[in-house]
């Protein structure tokens, strides 16, 4: 059963490899919401300190709609995703399979944003590197799970990516805000792991919600 | 394909007062069909008649809202997910993926269907669609016929109860006409069952055949209509 | 339906002399003796927030049944609960800024209560464009639906983490405000009475309303389809 979720994943991150679309336009347009910010704020490297968790989740968060609005595009060519709906697999370990996909390319360019942001604005939180992922993959899993419902959601939907922004941005609201202060509570002390708390609750609410709802969303 | 001496019993498709409809509108108005081991049910009517919704509720891509749909003697309302492996739908749509080569998409194909295929099985599918000089190219820049061969192939690997085509012969020569009956026939003597929706009298003639007539979501069997009256709108 | 018709016009009375009691007993309520005459935007703030809230509650219900028995009645209703509580969100939004020009010196003070309010109102827009921006009217329907009861499991968490992230700020707010200012003392509370009935006939006249047309909308556009259909 997991091993359908497997190669959807699979076919959805190789494709992305064969074809360097989604991974690296998902990069470029990272690196260019870092080059506005610097433009508009000139952060010293103090400030720099203060602004990175605001920094980094805003460009997670930008990016990550620029991957969602590409999860379903290769089902989109001829049918493709009636095909999967044809398969004798549960609605849900497809949501699963596309969710998952997306959660790597993700993480993928995730790993790549933190030292790039680090870099250009010139701060040195190496030593949180680890503890800094952490928070980004923990509020990256229910961004991309809610994030993929809603890209399904959308799918056949006029001005698709205007769409989804105006629908993913309020809802993950929570994830936003505790992940920014979790992150700051990292880098600059504070309180950590309520915040922590309310990212793990909101991501389970989630991954146990989206299955369920992607299965009405299909059902016709 | 299905053995001649596997306990199934005959009738592999049992539907009886199916309705459906999208919104207010009604597509379908109880149709009942049933369709035994080894035959053909070709459905005839004129675009809107509700040939595809019928026979997206025998793919089981639609819920059965009203009325049963017994495949293979198992209640698709209940067994959704395990009955969807006993048939294979071809529709207008290929299901293709343009960044697959033909055998990593037969090879996704035979993945969600818990099939595993070997590699030499893969490749003789394909061979067998035609398609062998490019088993290795992305399907992206095939034609439409070649795609449609490609779509037919996944037949070939899932051995199905049920065949349920939508315009088969739309996008295909006249070379692969003659061999996709030569596969239906085969398939049929076999023991598989095919429900089909054509406009086209002319090409189903070599099959033995169950012509029915669908008029505004009701289904009779009837004689299939007069030859080139209108053109072939494919 | 027809049973929304025939109430139609008398609800319409009614919300009319409710309103007007209401508005009369606010007129006459006695000023607070900390904000002054300000307090009586409350009056407003507070029913159009109630009903903000619970007309995403019945939203959430109709998208329920709707899902479930594919009642087009629900989905209608459904339609007709945004378009009502996108308005009350409103009304809510704009006398929270400003009762609090005259206490904070502020339009907008990121006020807990009032940032969830302003997530409620894109959450609602959400569901208004989501639906319009589906060609096939089935579709649209079934994924607001959808969107509907995510985001009726969503307000609770987006609620709680606002409140947590404000009060690492600023402690007093609208809330306790409202505290001081109406729970507290005794003759506030009619007149507030008043205006929550007023406002919950107000609430059911405008979705009777706007639920009558858009069913009377949705009739048109398939006598329309039928007509091209025939050409």
């Amino acid at each position: 059963m997991l091993k359908a979720a497997y190669r959807i994943a699979w076919k959805d991150v190789a494709g992305d490899f064969r074809r360097r679309a989604t991974l690296s336009s998902m990069l470029f347009f990272a690196i260019s919401v870092l080059v506005v910010f610097q433009a508009a704020f000139e952060p010293d490297r103090k400030e720099a300190l203060r602004l990175l968790p605001g920094l980094l989740w805003a460009t997670t968060l930008f990016t990550t709609l620029v991957g969602l609005g590409r999860v379903f595009q290769a089902e989109e060519e001829d049918g493709a995703f009636e095909g999967l709906l044809l398969a004798s697999v549960p609605r849900g370990v497809i949501f699963f399979g596309k969710w998952l996909g997306n959660l790597l390319l993700t993480l993928l360019v995730e790993l790549m944003i933190l030292p790039l942001t680090m870099v250009l604005f010139n701060v040195d939180v190496w030593r949180q590197a680890g503890e800094i992922l952490g928070i980004l993959t923990l509020g990256t899993v229910g961004l991309t799970g809610l994030g993929t419902l809603l890209a399904a959601m959308t799918q056949g939907a006029r001005s698709r990516e205007t769409l989804l922004a105006l629908l993913l941005l309020p809802l993950t609201a929570p994830l936003l805000i505790a992940g920014v202060q979790a992150m700051a509570g990292i880098l600059t002390g504070g309180e950590v792991t309520p915040w922590i708390r309310l990212m793990v609750i909101f991501d389970v609410i989630y991954l146990a919600l989206t299955p369920w709802a992607f299965g009405w969303l299909v059902e016709e | 394909m299905p053995s001649e001496d596997s306990p199934q019993p005959t009738e592999v498709v049992s539907l009886t007062g199916a309705h459906h409809r999208f919104g207010r509108q009604h597509v379908l108005k109880g149709v009942d069909l049933t369709v035994r081991r080894g035959e053909c049910v070709v459905l005839y009517g004129s675009n809107g008649s509700g040939k595809s919704t019928l026979l997206a509720l025998l793919s089981t891509r639609y819920a059965l809202r009203q009325g049963s749909y017994l495949l293979d003697g198992m209640d698709t309302a209940r067994h959704g997910d395990e009955t969807r492996d006993r048939l294979v739908f071809i529709g207008h749509h290929t299901h293709l993926y343009g960044h697959l080569t033909p055998v990593e998409n037969l090879r996704f194909f035979a993945d969600l269907r818990n099939l595993s295929p070997s590699e030499a099985r893969l490749r003789e599918a394909v061979a067998e669609v035609g398609l062998a000089r490019v088993a290795d190219k992305p399907s992206r820049w095939f034609s439409a016929g070649m795609r449609k061969r490609l779509a037919l192939a996944r037949m070939l690997l899932a051995n199905p109860s049920l065949l349920l085509l939508d315009e088969p012969y739309s996008a295909l020569d006249a070379q692969g006409v003659a061999w996709l009956n030569a596969m239906l026939i085969r398939y049929q003597e076999q023991g598989g069952a095919v429900v089909m929706a054509s406009h086209d009298p002319d090409r189903v003639a070599v099959l033995r055949h169950l012509p029915h007539h669908l008029d505004r979501g009701i289904l009779t069997p009837a004689p299939p209509p007069p030859r080139h009256e209108e053109p072939p709108p494919c | 339906m027809k049973f929304l018709a025939r109430m139609q016009a008398p609800l319409g009375v009614l919300t009319l002399i409710a309103l007007a009691v209401g508005l009369w007993m606010v007129w006459n309520a006695p000023a607070d003796f900390q904000q002054g005459g300000a307090v009586r935007i409350l009056y407003l703030h507070v029913p159009s927030a109630k009903m903000s809230l619970f007309c995403y509650v019945f939203l959430t219900i109709a998208s329920i049944v709707h899902l479930w028995k594919r009642s087009e009645t629900a989905d209608i209703l459904a339609e007709a609960a945004t378009a009502v509580g996108i308005s009350f969100t409103g009304i809510t939004l704009a006398s929270g800024a400003i009762w609090g020009k005259p206490m904070w010196g502020t339009w907008w003070a990121w006020d807990a209560r009032l940032t969830s309010m302003l997530v409620l109102l894109i959450l609602y827009k959400g569901l208004m464009v989501l639906r319009h921006s589906m060609d096939d009217p089935t579709k649209g329907a079934r994924a607001t639906a959808i969107l509907a009861i995510v985001g009726a499991v969503d307000l609770p968490i987006i609620h709680y983490s606002v409140v947590w992230w404000r009060t690492l700020h600023q402690p007093p707010s609208l809330a306790a405000a409202e505290k001081s200012g109406i729970h507290i003392s005794g003759p506030l509370l009619p007149p507030l009475l008043a205006m929550s009935v007023a406002f919950i006939l107000m609430g059911v006249y405008m979705l009777t309303l706007k639920a009558r047309q858009i069913e009377a909308q949705r009739k048109l556009d398939a006598l329309e389809a039928a007509r091209l259909h025939h050409e």
